[in-house]
């Protein structure tokens, strides 16, 4: 707690800046569901808060909607409340915002919804402000980490004014920008919560709804008002001039690069030859300035991310150049170098010379490859997907979003959609799949969070309606893509405040579950046996839908917990290629196709009639059809030696393993953690540890 | 005194401390171009991913860097530094953690070349293993960009950013990789 009035200079993340800014503007409740570029914001609050002698109380909520609902009932009660998600998560709040509009607040309210352009880290490109014209709620666009800040002062002030939530839009780049700012004091607001019953307010009939939704309408009026007159918010970066061939009109990061591009090319906003408008308050638009702009200038550029929301609000729009002109590209993020081409062609059109053109660019041939995320090195997820293809290798499997969906490396991940359809997708698809003779496996995937989060509603809805899969919950035991959040299984608060863990298999058993188990999935070999046992009572006349809690220790939170006995391994050596043999008169064939599936080289095809066949001037020997041969056909013992075929590159997907050009594999110890994990998974024997090889 | 206006690219893959290095450079800078505007990369692409996070510190408003318009661009990998020598300026700093260039084709080595930009390869990840300390790399081609003057600060300034603060045992630890990568960049 400290109280001294000395300014302090910090670096702050955007995101971080935006939390500093709701403790300096006396948040008290703060709500939200982590989620990439959102997440830092409510453990900022906690952070800073910590100065305050009445910290604000913090939480992360269940879910987005859950979270909205929090913060939106506290401002009910005459407190400041905020609430932060990333963009897809405001998808799942969308219910109660809606209605927050019409409702209304006593106590500011503030909705934050980071978007993502790009995107860099979500399913979607889609533009929160389009969201908030469409709830009808106020939406302010920040430009960078300290205009975030600064707006956060000026959305509570609205909120509280005309009693009606404000969203704050940064984009990926406010959120993960940095930037030097002064830091103010927390403010102590010192409300006392007070429920003033209204029940035709806060339970308002149909009826009276259209009476909300008249004086809302007419609270925006007022609203557009206030921000039009705002000097604040609508920035003249260069004033209007006369007979002005082409103005720009900006919100959020677009107008800030546009501004660094503009100087690039010999044109900085300094020197007037551009009038430049940027807005910070989109919608309502500001519309005195904006159509200031518009009726001074010949044409008018409109820079905005991600979806055309100034484009469409303003007045005279034939003589916009944006998206619908096709000047602004319709997807991908506003980066300096489309920005500059943006420019540039703008400029021309306009018989204004850059001075400058832009930069001279060094390009060169032969760059490498896309570098892909992975799994960490020991992350006991890779030994899920890994069981799984061993397991059920002919199977599909649904997954969804989160670390886990990195087991797309691992040929591991078949759908990702959006938090929770790996529960729904596997009840429709193994209902479609599984009408005829020869059932496939469906095994669905979804990480502890994301269960809690969305994945209980589709769990119930698939036991109840009678669905036959399995579902493997990847307990980790925390929210591990988004930066290590505690989950409710945990019991631990975002703020320290006492909380009750829920019991995972009590709520699955909850939903209705009769199949389930708990098991440590680094027992590679115990979970395939009960992934095959879980699939053959889904199949059964009592079957439904079996879940395996397969739970262990996340490998970037807590790495010696999670390989808790490190074994050192080597692999043994390297073996030459050797002929596999085809034996289907000792060992029929069953025709599985497992053996067509994995053949790296192509050597194996089925015939017309459905029989295997051996290509054998395109075997290569490396053995990986007997590996797995489930009958015993292709017969070939393990060779105690790398073979380069590839299975642990392929199916393990682990970057500790490194293959070389001819496709042996060495231990990378750079990355190795020493989980022992590759020596079950080697077909060959070829990796063994070290101890056992002395 | 004019302000400082001093553009950056520092690239690596996720661990490899990306983030650390260009915090280090925006408060050794921080001083001379008083405003700072950094990009960073968090989420997906840190599971292994390439990570790149710009620097801009002096009179600007976005914190992307423009292509052809960065005075360093510092590679914590190779593959990364091919990545991203767009960024370049002509009169620009490529600092690679490598021996030497020999990780560039034939082609992009012309390319390079001809393109005039300062170069200095330093075996960092050898130099700061040989200290005992891997991980330490990033802070043995800072050491090495100093030096040579790749930065707009002196290496004294750079110590200080970097140390400030830190408990002594790791403060002297980094000092000496600093000293590591000072020293390997006078041998060039």
């Amino acid at each position: 707690m400290s109280s001294n009035a000395k300014v302090r200079k910090e670096i702050l993340m955007g995101n971080q800046a935006l939390g500093r800014g709701l403790v300096e503007n006396g948040v008290a409740v703060m709500t939200a569901y982590p989620g990439t570029p959102s997440s830092e914001i409510l453990p900022s609050v906690v952070h800073y808060g910590a100065e305050m002698q009445h910290p604000p109380y913090c939480e992360w909520s269940v879910n987005e909607k859950v979270a909205v609902e929090v913060a939106l009932a506290a401002a009910y009660t005459g407190q400041r409340s905020a609430v932060a998600m990333k963009m897809v998560g405001l998808n799942v709040a969308l219910d109660p915002v809606m209605s927050a509009a019409y409702i209304g607040v006593i106590g500011g309210m503030i909705i934050i919804s980071a978007d993502d352009p790009g995107p860099h880290s979500s399913q979607t490109e889609q533009d929160s402000r389009l969201l908030a014209h469409f709830a009808k709620l106020p939406v302010f666009d920040p430009d960078s980490p300290a205009m975030a800040r600064d707006l956060v002062g000026p959305a509570f002030a609205l909120s509280e004014r005309f009693q009606i939530p404000v969203m704050i839009r940064p984009t990926l780049r406010v959120c993960h920008g940095r930037q030097n700012l002064n830091l103010r004091e927390p403010k102590e607001l010192e409300r006392i919560p007070v429920f003033g019953r209204d029940p035709f307010r806060w339970a308002a009939i149909p009826k009276m709804r259209l009476a909300l939704h008249h004086a809302l309408n007419a609270k925006l009026t007022k609203i557009q008002d206030y921000v039009s007159k705002s000097k604040s918010l609508n920035q003249w970066h260069a004033p209007l001039r006369p007979r002005a061939p082409l103005g720009i009109l900006a919100s959020g990061m677009a107008a800030a690069l546009a501004r660094d591009v503009l100087d690039e090319l010999g044109l900085p906003v300094a020197e007037g030859k551009v009038p430049f408008l940027q807005t910070a308050a989109p919608y309502p638009l500001p519309i005195g300035p904006v159509s200031e702009l518009i009726a001074g200038c010949r044409n008018v550029l409109v820079l905005e991310e991600t979806e055309p929301v100034l484009e469409l609000l303003a007045p005279n729009r034939d003589r916009l150049w944006g998206r619908a002109s096709g000047h602004v590209p319709s997807a991908g993020e506003l980066t300096p170098e489309v920005l500059g081409e943006v420019l540039e062609r703008a400029l021309g059109q306009a018989k204004l010379k850059a001075p400058r053109p832009r930069g001279k660019v060094l390009t060169v041939p032969d760059q490498p490859p896309m570098r892909r995320p992975n799994l960490c090195p020991g992350c006991s997820h890779r030994a899920v997907f890994f069981s799984l293809r061993r397991a059920l290798p002919t199977g599909i499997y649904p997954s969804d979003i989160g670390c886990y969906t990195l087991g797309m490396n691992q040929g591991a991940v078949d759908t990702c959609h959006d938090m929770g359809a790996a529960v729904t997708f596997a009840s429709a698809l193994s209902r479609g799949l599984n009408q005829g003779k020869d059932a496939t496996p469906v095994v669905a995937t979804i990480g502890d969070s994301t269960f809690f989060h969305s994945g209980t509603t589709g769990l119930i809805n698939a036991v109840y309606n009678g669905a036959r899969f399995v579902l493997v919950i990847l307990d980790n035991e925390t929210t591990s893509m988004t930066g290590m959040q505690p989950t409710p299984e945990s019991g631990l608060t975002a703020d320290g405040h006492p909380g009750q863990a829920v019991e995972l298999k009590k709520l699955v058993e909850g939903c209705g579950v009769r199949w389930l188990t708990e098991l440590d999935p680094y027992d590679m070999g115990g979970l395939q046996k009960t992934l095959k046992k879980a699939w053959r009572w889904c199949q059964g006349p009592e079957g439904s839908v079996a879940v395996i809690i397969a739970r262990h220790a996340c490998a970037a939170q807590r790495p010696t917990d999670a390989v808790p006995s490190p074994r050192k391994v080597e692999v043994k050596g390297q073996a030459a290629p050797a002929k596999t043999s085809f034996r289907p008169k000792e060992n029929p064939c069953a025709d599985c196709g497992r053996c067509v599936a994995i053949c790296p080289a192509g050597a194996l095809r089925r015939t017309g009639k459905g029989k295997i066949k051996v290509d054998e001037a395109k075997c290569t020997g490396c053995r990986l059809c007997a590996a797995v041969c489930p009958t015993g056909t292709m017969a070939l013992e393990p060779a105690g030696a790398c073979t380069a075929c590839g299975l642990c590159s392929t199916w393990f997907a682990c970057p500790a393993l490194a293959r070389d050009a001819q496709g042996y594999i060495s231990i990378d110890r750079g990355w190795c953690v020493d989980c022992g994990l590759c020596v079950e998974v080697c077909a060959q024997g070829a990796i063994a540890p070290l101890e056992e090889q002395k | 005194m004019s302000r400082l206006k001093w553009q950056a690219v520092v690239a690596g893959v996720g661990g490899q401390g990306v983030l650390f290095v260009s915090r280090a450079l925006a408060s050794a800078v921080e001083h001379k171009a008083g405003a700072i505007l950094i990009s960073e990369v968090h989420g997906m692409a840190q599971r292994g991913g390439a990570v790149v996070s710009h620097l801009k510190a002096g009179p600007f408003s976005g914190p992307l860097v423009s292509q052809g318009q960065a005075d360093l661009v510092l590679a914590l990998d190779p593959g990364e530094a091919v990545r991203n020598l767009g960024y370049l300026l002509p009169k620009g700093w490529l600092v690679v953690n490598a021996p030497d260039l020999d990780f560039l084709s034939p082609k992009a080595k012309k390319a390079l070349a001809s393109f005039g930009a300062r170069v200095l390869t330093v075996p960092a990840t050898a130099l700061a293993g040989q200290a005992g300390t891997a991980k330490g790399a990033n802070v043995v081609l800072l050491g090495a960009a100093a030096a040579a003057g790749a930065l707009p600060v002196r290496p004294g300034e750079l110590e200080r950013a970097i140390c400030q603060g830190q408990p002594p045992a790791r403060a002297r630890a980094n000092r000496e990789l600093l000293a590591l990568g000072a020293q390997a960049a006078a041998e060039v």
